[in-house]
């Protein structure tokens, strides 16, 4: 019951004292030049070990493991599976595509053009996520917050013109023919206990396998049932990459990649990237930002934004000396009026910020600071373009 | 409320809303039996009289995506019940069978009716009153093959003591299946209303068949030969009827507002007109508003549950927190039968008494007991359960009144 | 597995009906529903507080229904309703002791427990809550939380319940499930969540920093030829009266303080089409726009709750 109900918080609030919270708070907000506590600077992310391809019985497939132990392993599964778009209650339309009745043999022209659009743009449902945290029921709000957040950015990241092949995003590219698509399980692991909040390492090591995605070649022609080249070698990537030749940074820009989705904290005026447990602990808002790189559009493109309970909130308040029974008993020794005076004062405020003493977060993020927190991200050179280059770097083969 | 002031003693000087909670059994105790002297009526501690029920209020058809809906309120208790209709196709049916199809066919009532397939509810009427055997079959397929699919959710936080997202408690449960047990014994939906039919064309000249009009059916491309003049007709699927009730307010009494929800809501369901498609091998159905048809109910069975207060359990009260008790007890009455208990009443008694009536000819005809229910405890003899299904009638007068206007 | 604690139906399991002017056309004869308000103009909201005594605080919202949907209610013509508008019962019961088993928390422990009822939207729900439920939840929780005063009931929980008695569509019911086939509606719902569970907040009586309330707004295309005209931005979207919707944008939003608690976007921003002096990117308008219907939101919920602490007064 107890991690069901922090589940939801941006993982479970390490135990800090209100004095270290305080501390660190403090160090994090300093301006301009905050001080993190593992020394990084505010964009820098930690040290991580990545590989791909790594499990011969999947399409794609990496892992990723941080430098304090936690690993995730992503395993990306393609089936084809027949077209039935019968998936609104009043779409009768996929019965057509099914059964080839004859009313549509016979030439029934405008059914026939009307059932086209699902079929060619594909269907979000096609892509599955399964997350698997220990520690975690699969139906716990963080393994489901996670997935959705996770999919939600991959199935909507619809590109405008990112080349034939990528026309209509991953969901266009799952599309075999009218009658055929494919059926992409990505199933996620995570290999220990979180340490923080899992969604960087996540949404990196999904990228990762999605990116080392091959699709057997298609024999078949037009729509006929598909039929698939056996030879893996001359398997596609689900998302074309340029010739191992040519490694211009012009076609790599241009090419549609699998978003990722980069956790962004703000402490006071710092907006500061991939967070330890720690540094969440006392953040003022919590954002998940998705990005991809679609071909047309020059630079990033943002896809979707949530937000994230900064566990600050749940976390203990300090008592300010003017209030602490303990302190009160010396001031009253020395000065029984004075005393007296300003724990008035601070019960009546209530929520006065004494500086040094911790106060959980309240309220939410002014819009300047998120529109800040967005602007960093996909500012050109921003750290997303260098997420996303640092991971077209790691060996694919 | 100026009768509990009265009462107490001036030593406890709590407001009456405190001396409520405090002494539940003996604050209503002291509203129903007030001393002789002030000549006041015996009445609940909300204001009504024992045999009284509370303010109801009923609304149909505002969900849109329901096909049938309606809200009942009954004070505080408030019921929302949706009935959203699905197709069983007679294939997905395990145990059925090609002769069970034609046996419904083959009588020659169901015959009659075939030809009359467009106006179903106006016909059954008269039709099938009497007929056992359409009673049986009724029952076959309505009870066999789970037509009627009632839910009841008490998760929505409608009370302090369910906690959402947990498996229905046992009141959920007992009262789901009350719901559905009386659906049955009722016989309330017809299974000629939930039946689709085929019938095999015939390639006569007289063939007329009201649906096939609108199928557009192409004679020629079906084959299936016709020796005989008139095939026989066959069910080709079922309406399933989800039924589910969602008790958004919950302060006693809830099986009344369900079933009434229920009640009203199958009032208030259209059924799509539907037949075979051939082509398709599927059930079609029409959106047209004008070809759709309303349920066909049997009767109107009104339920009216009740709650006996004994004073006697609260002996030791009294003699604490009234007095001149001793004296009162001679000749005052010792238990009380409360119409509609609200929450706070149906925690002071064990005994409940439900009894579901229904009338005959429109209201005009006699009461007829559809179910009779007594449990926990044995102060209730015939005599009050005679008297109950008194109130119980003049209740449907009102609950008839409510639901026509809805 | 069945479900034992239930009434299941049919052991071979059921289909909705199929209506057979789809398959004549490739939407049947319908007309699509079409936006008859203001860009601007939001629907109006119904909202009151203590329909349910039981609970220490609740509400009950409801949308108004968008033009075709009132049309089609005013003159019935079809079994297929056009759109659909928003209905949903809010309740609080606490603050209450934490259980024995329950580790010390210094703050009011908050569940947030979203349900949609069976009949609630044009699929029938099942009885168990799925992903999409559990996620409004979590939305729903981390809105809230940042209102609510949490410190001033340790050791305490808060259980907020809300049961969506009809949800609002995804999309138009004639277009296929297709390239705007993400949950739109959802996006709604979560916002008619948020201002309901704050009025239900506080007609319970817990401190909040202000009344936080929800707002929609969303990207979309009317363009004939689908996602090539460039979005506009529409506040308070009904996704069934749009053809293509690019992007959505749903906040909780507290004026006092004009903070966000919440912010859920999804969808490419990056191509609206603004005012020509309007240099804000496009995520940034849809924010704002959004910052804007909830605004709107948060003067019928200020009107709620005025009623609200009018009856306690009364009543005391």
């Amino acid at each position: 019951m107890a991690a069901q109900r922090q589940a939801s918080s941006a993982s479970q609030t390490p135990h800090l004292s209100p004095a270290e919270l305080s501390y660190l708070y403090t160090s994090l907000s300093l301006p301009k030049t905050p001080i993190r506590p593992d020394g990084r600077s505010t964009t820098q992310f930690r040290p991580l070990t990545a590989e791909s391809n790594i499990l011969p019985g999947t399409n794609g497939s990496a892992r990723i493991g941080f430098a304090d132990g936690t690993q995730a392993v992503v395993g990306v599964k393609a089936e084809v599976e027949k077209t039935t778009v019968a998936a609104d209650t009043l779409d009768a339309r996929g019965l057509f595509q099914q059964q080839e009745s004859p009313a549509a043999a016979a030439g029934d022209r405008e059914a026939q053009e009307g059932l086209g659009s699902a079929a060619v743009s594909g269907h979000g449902s096609w892509v599955q996520m399964s997350i698997e945290i220990p520690g975690f029921r699969d139906d716990d709000a963080l393994p489901v917050f996670l997935s959705e957040m996770l999919r939600e950015s991959l199935v909507g990241a619809v590109s405008g013109s990112g080349g034939e092949d990528m026309a209509g995003g991953l969901k266009g590219r799952l599309v075999i023919n009218k009658r055929w698509h494919w059926r992409l399980y990505i199933d996620v692991l995570l290999l220990s206990q979180p340490l923080s909040y899992p969604l960087p390492l996540l949404s990196l090591t999904t990228h990762l396998a999605l990116l080392s995605t091959k699709l057997p070649k298609l024999k078949s022609q037009g729509e006929e049932d598909p039929l698939f080249d056996d030879d893996w070698a001359a398997a596609q990537y689900l998302y074309p990459r340029s010739a191992p030749g040519s490694t211009a940074p012009v076609t790599t820009s241009q090419q549609v990649r699998p978003p990722v989705t980069l956790l962004v904290i703000s402490v006071a005026d710092n907006v500061i990237f991939d967070p330890t447990r720690e540094e969440i602990a006392v953040a003022d808002a919590v954002l998940a930002i998705s990005v991809a790189r679609d071909g047309g559009h020059d630079g990033l493109k943002l896809l979707s934004i949530r937000t994230i309970d900064p566990p600050s909130r749940l976390t203990q308040p300090g008592v300010p000396n003017s209030e602490n029974v303990n302190m009160l008993a010396n001031a009253t020794s020395v000065d029984d009026s004075a005393a007296g005076g300003a724990t008035a004062v601070n019960l009546a405020t209530g929520d006065e910020e004494v500086s040094g003493v911790w106060r959980p977060r309240r309220g939410g993020a002014k819009r300047s600071v998120l529109a800040r927190m967005v602007k960093t991200v996909l500012r050109k050179g921003g750290v997303g373009e260098e997420v996303l280059e640092g991971l077209e770097g790691v060996e694919v083969e | 409320m100026a009768s509990a002031t009265a009462n107490a003693p001036p030593s406890l000087s709590l407001p009456p809303s405190q001396f409520a909670r405090l002494q539940p059994h003996a604050y209503l105790l002291a509203h129903l039996s007030p001393p002789p002297a002030s000549n006041q009526p015996s009445i609940r501690a909300n204001g009504r009289a024992p045999s009284q029920f509370r303010v109801t209020s009923a609304n149909a058809g505002s969900l849109t995506h329901t096909n049938g809906s309606a809200v009942v309120r009954i004070g505080d208790t408030a019921a929302v019940c949706g009935v959203r209709a699905e197709i069983l196709h007679t294939d997905d049916i395990a145990s059925w069978s090609v002769s069970e199809s034609s046996t419904a066919a083959s009588t020659a009532k169901h015959q009659h009716l075939a030809d009359l397939s467009d106006h179903p509810t106006k016909e059954n009427k008269d039709v099938d009153q009497d007929s056992d055997a359409a009673d049986d079959e009724d029952r076959a397929h309505v009870q066999g093959l789970n037509l009627l699919v009632p839910n009841l959710s008490l998760s929505t936080g409608c009370a302090p003591g369910f906690t959402p997202g947990a498996p229905p408690s046992a009141l959920a449960q007992s009262l789901s299946h009350q719901i559905l047990s009386l659906l049955h014994s009722t016989r309330l939906v017809r299974a000629d209303d939930l039946r689709i039919w085929y019938q095999p064309p015939n390639l006569g000249p007289e063939d007329i068949e009201p649906h096939n009009e609108d199928e557009q059916m192409d004679v020629d491309a079906d084959q299936s030969g016709s020796a005989e003049n008139r095939q026989p007709r066959e069910i080709k699927a079922f309406w399933v009827l989800y039924i589910d009730v969602m008790i958004i307010s919950l302060a006693g009494n809830p099986f009344d507002a369900a079933w009434a929800s229920v009640l009203a809501a199958l009032r208030d369901t259209k059924l799509p007109k539907a037949w075979w498609d051939v082509d398709n091998e599927m059930v079609l159905c029409s959106d047209d508003l004008t070809q759709a048809y309303g349920l066909s109910l049997r009767g109107l069975p009104v339920a009216s549950s009740f709650c006996v207060f004994e004073a006697d359990a609260a002996a030791g009260w009294r003699a604490v927190v009234i007095p001149d008790a001793g004296e009162q007890k001679k000749g005052s009455q010792s238990r009380w039968i409360l119409a509609d208990p609200d929450g706070y009443e149906e925690g002071l008694g064990q005994e409940r008494a439900c009894v579901v009536v229904d009338k005959d000819n429109d209201g005009k005809g006699k009461t007829v007991i559809v179910k009779m229910e007594k449990h926990g405890g044995w102060t209730v003899d015939s005599a009050d359960l005679r008297q109950l299904v008194d109130i119980s009638a003049k209740r449907w007068d009102d609950m008839k009144r409510i639901l026509d206007q809805c | 597995m069945t479900d034992r604690r239930r009434i299941n139906g049919p052991p071979g399991g059921t289909r909705p009906a199929v209506y057979a002017s789809l398959l004549q056309s490739a939407t049947g004869a319908a007309d699509r529903a079409q936006r008859q308000r203001q860009p601007t103009d939001l629907r109006k909201i119904f909202l009151k507080t203590g329909l349910i005594p039981s609970a220490s605080g609740s509400s009950y919202l409801e949308f108004e229904p968008s033009a075709s949907l009132a049309a089609a209610r005013a003159n019935p013509k079809s079994l297929i309703p056009p759109s659909s508008a928003l209905k949903l019962a809010c309740t609080v019961h606490g603050p209450k002791p934490l259980p024995r088993s329950a580790t010390f928390s210094p703050n009011l422990v908050l569940t947030t427990h979203v349900k949609y009822a069976p009949f609630a939207a044009r699929r029938r729900k099942g009885h168990i809550r799925d992903a999409s439920e559990r996620d409004l939840g979590v939305h729903l929780e981390t809105a809230l939380r940042g209102a609510i005063i949490a410190e001033r009931w340790p050791k305490s929980g808060l259980d907020i319940t809300l049961t969506i008695i009809e949800a609002e569509d995804d999309r138009w019911w004639g277009d296929a499930p297709d390239s705007h086939d993400a949950s739109w509606g959802m996006m709604n719902v979560l916002a008619g969540c948020i201002t309901a569970a704050s009025a239900a907040l506080a007609d319970a009586h817990i401190d909040c920093l202000d009344l936080v309330s929800g707002g929609v707004a969303a990207l979309v295309s009317e363009d004939m030829t689908g996602s090539s005209g460039p979005p506009r931005l529409v506040l308070d979207t009904d996704p069934a009266e749009h053809r293509s919707i690019v992007s959505a944008c749903v906040v909780a939003y507290m004026p006092a303080r004009d903070e966000i608690t919440e912010l859920w976007l999804k969808g490419d921003s990056s191509k609206a089409a603004l005012e020509d002096d309007d240099k804000r990117p496009g995520h940034e308008a849809l924010i704002d726009g959004a910052v804007d219907a909830a605004r709107g939101a948060h003067t019928v919920l200020g009107q709620a709750v005025r009623e609200s602490i009018a009856r306690t007064v009364g009543s005391a």
